[in-house]
């Protein structure tokens, strides 16, 4: 990473105490377009505190969030989503009883063109065609938009969630343990998914407990402990070993 | 394999549907199911008595068909949201009461009949969003799930209903008598202009945006709400909806029994129900077609109507109903499975 380039998003020394609990000292780091970072940290060491100031839930009691070169201040993650930060947490995810195309749209519905629009009807047609072509550029293929999502695997649907982030997303998608509860194979396919967000020119934060896949697929780890940023390398310096190591405090 | 391009595809669901597969799928499409038996019920009892087929047969089946479908198609918003609506059978009783106390005193007061009626439908119509509005706040301010709250505002408007009535019905009304019966072929006024309004509530309820947000929020709430969606404020309008649907029935039952009488519309809160599960909906929220529910009731209504019809004791009727909706939660439950075995 040079320095020389502009990062997206920048944090300079947030902090964050829920009452009596710090849950974030002095957290500073530049993220870039193009690129994977892993944020990784044991429980409690304040990776959802991080993700929820970056994407608006809540704000910092201090310090400076800079996005695209601008300060700001978050009200609420719609604030976030307006300038180009896609979240995705662990449990909201998708509906799974509408069909994929509606899901991508979900919120910003496209409507009919004239009269019929302006009463509210949806043009499902032109959002079911450009679900697919926009699934296709991060490597989803669907046979049918038309389907709904719980007739997809758990490993489609995730990537069907992300395929989502990275398409609204102008700069940052924030992915909290994207590859949970997925089997090896599945967890193949989201990986390969994250991989074509960055390759879009998106900054990807890859939140996971699972090392191996933390390894396989971010540029630079960024590690958490008690809140606190303990090491900002990159990937190629760990090894499960020393990651982990450096996780629990064992090896600094 | 083309794994690697595409890596969704690759453990799709099999290979294609085969065509028996399809035409099985077809066969077993809720929908389908639901047509052939109304129209086989329909021709049931018309083997029991040649008459069913008459004009005043049918007028009379649309009249009662009118009576039921709004609040069924309440209850189909509400549930595909996620939520349920208990009180919708004692809104109409307590609207129809106090619609009829409107109407009574605007006639008394030397307005016109048409006039009187008409601002007497709007008062129907407001009571309904009172209630509607009280189980809005119970829900998304006072966090009651749906159940409980509509359970209180049902309690509440049976009680008033009887309140204000004294027990006995409110107003006689010649003149929204003689409105009612007029129309033309099997149609009556009224009859028409519920069906209007069906047929606008099930094309918002599917191509809308209103209508989507409903599925979406029903199907899952924390994903709508990550998606922009104000659910609260979503849900609260569906339950006014409901409460304003229920209270034109009110005035439906008003017109049709000439007068506002405190136990119209109790207990049918439950018919409701059995229509929109007859019809194919989820109870859990966010899968239904507003088709199902109308087939529902239209089912109900025939045989209702028609075990009258063919003078088997009113009291089988509940009976009758019971296979239906037993019948229609298997094959649902049937068809779930397939799903999941696809």
């Amino acid at each position: 990473m040079s320095d020389e380039r502009e990062p997206i998003l920048e944090l300079r020394n947030i902090n964050k105490s829920y009452g009596s609990v710090k849950a974030l000292t002095d957290v500073s780091f530049k993220a870039y377009a193009g690129e994977v970072i892993g944020l990784v940290g044991d429980n409690g060491a304040g990776k959802s505190s991080l993700i929820k100031t970056i994407s608006g839930v809540h704000s910092p009691d201090s310090g400076e969030l800079i996005v695209d070169g601008v300060a700001r201040h978050w009200k609420s993650p719609h604030d976030s989503m307006a300038a180009g930060i896609e979240t995705l947490y662990q449990d909201s995810g998708l509906a799974p009883d509408l069909t994929i195309g509606s899901n991508i749209f979900l919120g910003r519905e496209l409507e009919k063109k004239g009269v019929l629009g302006k009463l509210g009807f949806l043009d499902q047609r032109s959002m079911e065609r450009k679900a697919l072509e926009e699934l296709e550029k991060v490597g989803i293929t669907v046979p049918l938009s038309k389907r709904t999502v719980s007739q997809l695997s758990g490993g489609q649907r995730q990537a069907v969630a992300i395929g989502r982030a990275a398409m609204w997303a102008q700069h940052v998608i924030i992915l909290d343990e994207p590859t949970n509860h997925l089997g090896a194979r599945q967890s193949l396919e989201v990986l390969k998914v994250i991989s074509a967000a960055r390759d879009q020119g998106l900054c990807v934060l890859f939140i996971s407990h699972t090392l191996p896949h933390v390894l396989e697929v971010t540029d630079r780890i960024i590690v958490l402990r008690l809140g606190r940023v303990v090491k900002d390398a990159p990937t190629s310096d760990f090894t499960v070993e020393t990651l982990l190591g450096t996780i629990t405090g064992l090896n600094t | 394999m083309s794994t690697v391009e595409t890596p969704v595809a690759a453990n799709n669901d099999g290979p294609p549907l085969s065509p028996l597969r399809r035409a099985a799928t077809f066969a077993t499409n809720q929908q389908f199911i639901l047509f052939l038996v109304l129209v086989g019920v329909m021709l049931f009892f018309d083997l029991h008595n040649s008459r069913f087929f008459g004009t005043s047969e049918f007028t009379n089946l649309l009249v009662d068909f009118s009576e039921a479908v709004l609040i069924a198609a309440a209850e189909m918003y509400v549930i595909t949201s996620g939520g349920i609506d208990l009180s919708v059978g004692s809104t109409i009783a307590v609207s129809t009461v106090v619609g009829a106390y409107a109407i009574q005193y605007l006639e008394g007061h030397h307005f016109g009949e048409f006039p009187s009626l008409l601002l007497g439908t709007f008062v129907c119509a407001g009571v309904g969003a009172v209630v509607g509005t009280i189980n809005a706040l119970l829900i998304t301010k006072a966090r009651l799930v749906p159940f409980v709250a509509t359970l209180v505002t049902l309690s509440m408007g049976e009680g008033l209903a009887l309140v204000f009535s004294k027990g006995g019905t409110v107003g006689y009304d010649p003149a929204a008598a003689v409105w009612s019966s007029t129309g033309f072929w099997i149609f009556r006024w009224l009859t028409l202009m519920v069906l209007a309004v069906t047929v606008v509530l099930g094309v918002v309820l599917h191509v809308s945006r209103y209508g989507r947000y409903n599925f979406a929020i029903g199907s899952n709430p924390f994903a709508a709400r990550a998606a922009g969606i104000n659910v609260n404020r979503h849900v609260a309008s569906v339950y006014v909806l409901s409460g304003i649907l229920s209270g034109l029935t009110g005035m439906i039952w008003y017109f049709n029994s000439s007068g506002g009488a405190p136990q119209n519309g109790i207990g049918n809160e439950l018919e409701a129900i059995a229509a929109v599960v007859i019809g194919g909906v989820s109870l859990v929220g966010g899968v239904g077609r507003f088709s199902g529910i109308i087939l529902g009731v239209a089912i109900l209504t025939v045989v209702h109507d028609g075990l009258v019809f063919i003078n088997v004791a009113t009291t089988w009727n509940e009976v009758v109903v019971a296979g239906f909706i037993a019948l229609a939660a298997i094959l649902q439950s049937l068809s779930a499975g397939t799903k999941r075995r696809a």
